[in-house]
């Protein structure tokens, strides 16, 4: 046991050493800290003035935060499993005489730590809690009911794994089991909605009602932290009391079981390595398909078009290869038809769209165009840069085109716009995608190969926010001035306009750049 | 065919190629030889318009950067970087297209069938094997029958076979009058093909040796392990 504190003491403390040592990453954690005292400062000590939102609002919100990470646990340990140990860990640990079921604790504390810092991101979240009328105490106790689901979630991942790998009927009944824990809740809101046919009714009454509470660790938190919050102690410590003995009982049995769970967790482990390695060679693509896991359908084949139009042609064979819809996917449906959802529900489709563009700055990176960067073939074709600039992105332009035409035309007409106000919307949206994509291009100019990821990233926001401001501050004064619709002209306007620029700025870029390498982050 | 020209590249405070100069002849295989860490990759990535460098490259008398060059130039990078969602006659595809290649089918499936991959052609990118995927990627970089190619530790990852092959293209390349920039931080896998070695130690030329000029008595191996132990330069 001695070797196994001793690792998680030295991992620790080198951890510490070497932020000490790297000026980048040290000002990234004081910003990041900064900004969480800030929030959690201004949630104390600035109340909220307007009227508190309905509680059941914040508790139906943890419920489905915590039930999509139930979803993702059980999707991942029946297929190749979650990583939980390290490829040194099996390297070295798992071939030496330190007992098994000591290297599975050690294993599961790593978890609860990871999981522990997945969750700090509830703290960002403190002037939204403000608006529920929750304060710092509050916070804290939604963060450690967070935290305390993550925990479990990565016990019940490992243990799914163990008693289903290999086993596609096993594979099939887990699924069944998760998808029936939800059947009774479902069934609940289907007959609520025929009974009244209103939305904001049918919330309060499935967030109040036992077929929601009664839900494992989703269900339990959300009730849980609900109750403490609310003052019925009683209650949120049954509730969260049954979250730790659920717990408790996985690591038992894991630990009483399955002895030799070496096999179980080796290929996500090796998934896990692959993947570190493939980003660490900058091979983006190769680090996305890692572990990707389902197969392929090849329905066409061939590379259309010619030149640097053969870039777009490929692009399009790997969309449509990726999904059946082509250039949507399946992560643009669901945003799409919650952007709707939100936008006819709110009856505002300005802050829909607001939300979306901060979306946008973290999914713009997915693009095709903006994966090719990272491998060497666009720099060598011979095109000029112009050119193979223009093919590489054509595929963003198609895709974030039909996402603001689907989004904003439907969630328009079905609040009534006027055809202008929703053209100004899509234009505002699809051209915020251009901006974003000349900064990326702006940054390859100007940045070397030497540069971390994590200080690319923290630059990138801070560029893509300075960038955006005079056009959103002018955008706010003509709101004031002449109503909503010339401000979203402007804004319009002022990405044209800063679009141009960073292109303008970064012209030639493919000939005279370094080839981005996504540093390790870890 | 490749002459480089005093050429830096500095990594922040890192200087990893220091005011390099460097020749690859057409008809002959030079070799960039150095342990981990000596900025042959880097130069190799300089060379093909990977990265931005201080000094002049050009290749086959056009600046590197230009897209003449470009249109010669081949390159088989360290790690074989494909495309998950393309099948491997779909890789060969794309560079026909974008080189804007005519008639490239036969000349495909001469090197499909060379390396073995004829029955694979419809596999994707992302089920292919480590020496799989080298081979494509050398396969993608001989398609547009370049007059110079760089090659970034060729032989890693390949099975006997495969080896094999490589050699036997290398030889081929070299007798047709290509330009052949290889390197590698294993001495003996390139056996008695070299025409000029480049010695590269803590980013510097450390030594350049000629094969005809090399004593009989001498090896590279030796000339290799004085520098390379000794720290100091020929």
């Amino acid at each position: 046991m001695s070797a196994l504190i001793y690792i998680i003491r030295k991992s620790f403390k080198n951890g510490f050493k070497e932020v000490l040592k790297k000026p980048s990453k040290l000002i990234m954690y004081i910003l990041i800290f900064v900004i969480i005292f800030a929030m959690v400062y201004e949630s104390i000590f600035s109340p909220y003035s307007g009227a508190y939102l309905p509680f059941f609002w914040l508790t139906g919100a943890l419920f489905l935060l915590i039930t999509l990470f139930l979803c993702y646990s059980v999707s991942a340990a029946t297929s190749e499993g979650r990583a939980i140990f390290d490829m040194n860990d099996v390297n070295l640990l798992f071939v030496s005489p330190v007992n098994p079921r000591k290297i599975l604790l050690y294993g599961i504390i790593k978890m609860i730590r990871m999981a522990f810092l997945a969750g700090f991101f509830i703290l960002f979240q403190s002037s939204t809690l403000a608006s529920f009328g929750i304060g710092f105490g509050g916070v804290l106790l939604v963060l450690m009911g967070f935290m305390l689901s993550m925990a479990l979630f990565s016990i019940l991942s490992l243990m799914i794994y163990s008693l289903t790998n290999g086993r596609t009927r096993r594979k099939r009944i887990a699924k069944l089991l998760t998808a029936l824990l939800f059947l009774p809740l479902v069934l609940y809101a289907v007959f609520c909605f025929s009974q009244t046919q209103d939305v904001m009714a049918l919330v309060e009454t499935l967030v109040n009602s036992p077929f929601l509470t009664f839900i494992p660790v989703a269900g339990w938190t959300a009730a849980g932290a609900t109750a403490l919050l609310t003052g019925a102690v009683g209650t949120g410590a049954i509730y969260f009391g049954a979250n730790l003995l659920l717990g408790a009982a996985l690591v038992v049995y894991i630990m009483l079981s399955n002895p030799d769970y070496y096999e179980d967790v080796l290929v996500a482990t090796e998934t896990a390595y692959e993947r570190k390695r493939a980003m660490a060679d900058g091979n983006m693509n190769a680090a996305a398909a890692i572990g990707a896991g389902k197969a392929t359908r090849i329905a066409k084949t061939g590379i259309p078009y010619f030149g640097a139009a053969a870039l777009f042609g490929k692009h399009m064979r790997e969309v449509f290869r990726k999904s059946r819809l082509g250039f949507i996917s399946l992560t643009s449906v669901i945003i799409m038809v919650c952007a709707v959802t939100a936008a006819v529900l709110l009856g505002d489709i300005t802050m829909v769209m607001m939300i979306l563009m901060w979306m946008q700055i973290m999914l713009i990176g997915t693009s095709q165009g903006l994966r090719e960067l990272y491998m060497h073939y666009i720099y060598m074709i011979p095109e000029t840069s112009f050119k193979k600039i223009i093919w590489n992105n054509m595929e963003i332009v198609i895709k974030v085109l039909t996402e603001s035409v689907l989004i904003f035309g439907v969630s328009g007409m079905i609040l009534r716009l006027n055809i202008l106000d929703i053209l100004t919307y899509i234009l505002v949206y699809a051209l915020f995608s251009f901006v974003l994509t000349g900064i990326n291009y702006l940054f390859m100019r100007f940045t070397g190969a030497d540069i971390s990821a994590g200080m690319l990233i923290m630059i990138y926001y801070i560029a893509t926010m300075l960038i955006m401001a005079p056009g959103v501050i002018l955008a706010i004064v003509l709101a004031g001035l002449w109503g909503q619709s010339a401000a979203l002209v402007a804004l319009a306007a002022w990405e044209l306009a800063a679009g141009l620029v960073c292109f303008a700025l970064s012209s030639g870029v493919l000939h005279n750049c370094d080839m981005p390498v996504v540093k390790k982050v870890n | 065919m490749i002459i480089a020209q005093n050429v830096s590249k500095r990594y922040g405070k890192f200087l990893a190629n220091d005011n390099i100069s460097l020749e690859a002849r057409p008809g002959e295989l030079t070799v960039l030889l150095g342990p981990n860490g000596a900025g042959k990759s880097t130069l190799i990535k300089a060379i093909c318009g990977l990265l931005r460098f201080e000094g002049r490259i050009s290749v086959g008398g056009h600046d590197n950067l230009s897209i003449p060059a470009k249109r010669i130039l081949g390159y088989v990078p360290e790690f074989p970087a494909l495309y998950p969602l393309l099948t491997i006659y779909e890789h060969l595809e794309f560079i026909a297209k974008a080189y804007g290649l005519t008639a490239w089918e036969q000349h495909a499936d001469e090197l499909l069938n060379l390396f073995e991959l004829s029955d694979k052609t419809q596999k994707l990118g992302k089920e292919l094997s480590k020496g799989m995927q080298q081979k494509v990627s050398v396969c993608c970089a001989l398609l547009p029958k370049p007059m110079a190619i760089i090659l970034d530790e060729p032989l890693v990852g390949l099975d006997p076979h495969g080896i094999r092959q490589l050699k036997w293209i290398m030889r081929g390349l070299k007798s047709s009058g290509c330009a052949l920039l290889v390197s590698t931080h294993m001495i003996e896998s390139i056996e008695d093909d070299w025409d000029a070695t480049y010695i590269l130690n803590a980013g510097r030329v450390a030594a350049l040796c000629r094969y005809e000029e090399l004593p009989e008595e001498e090896s590279l191996e030796n000339i290799y392990f004085s520098i390379t132990d000794g720290g100091g330069r020929i």
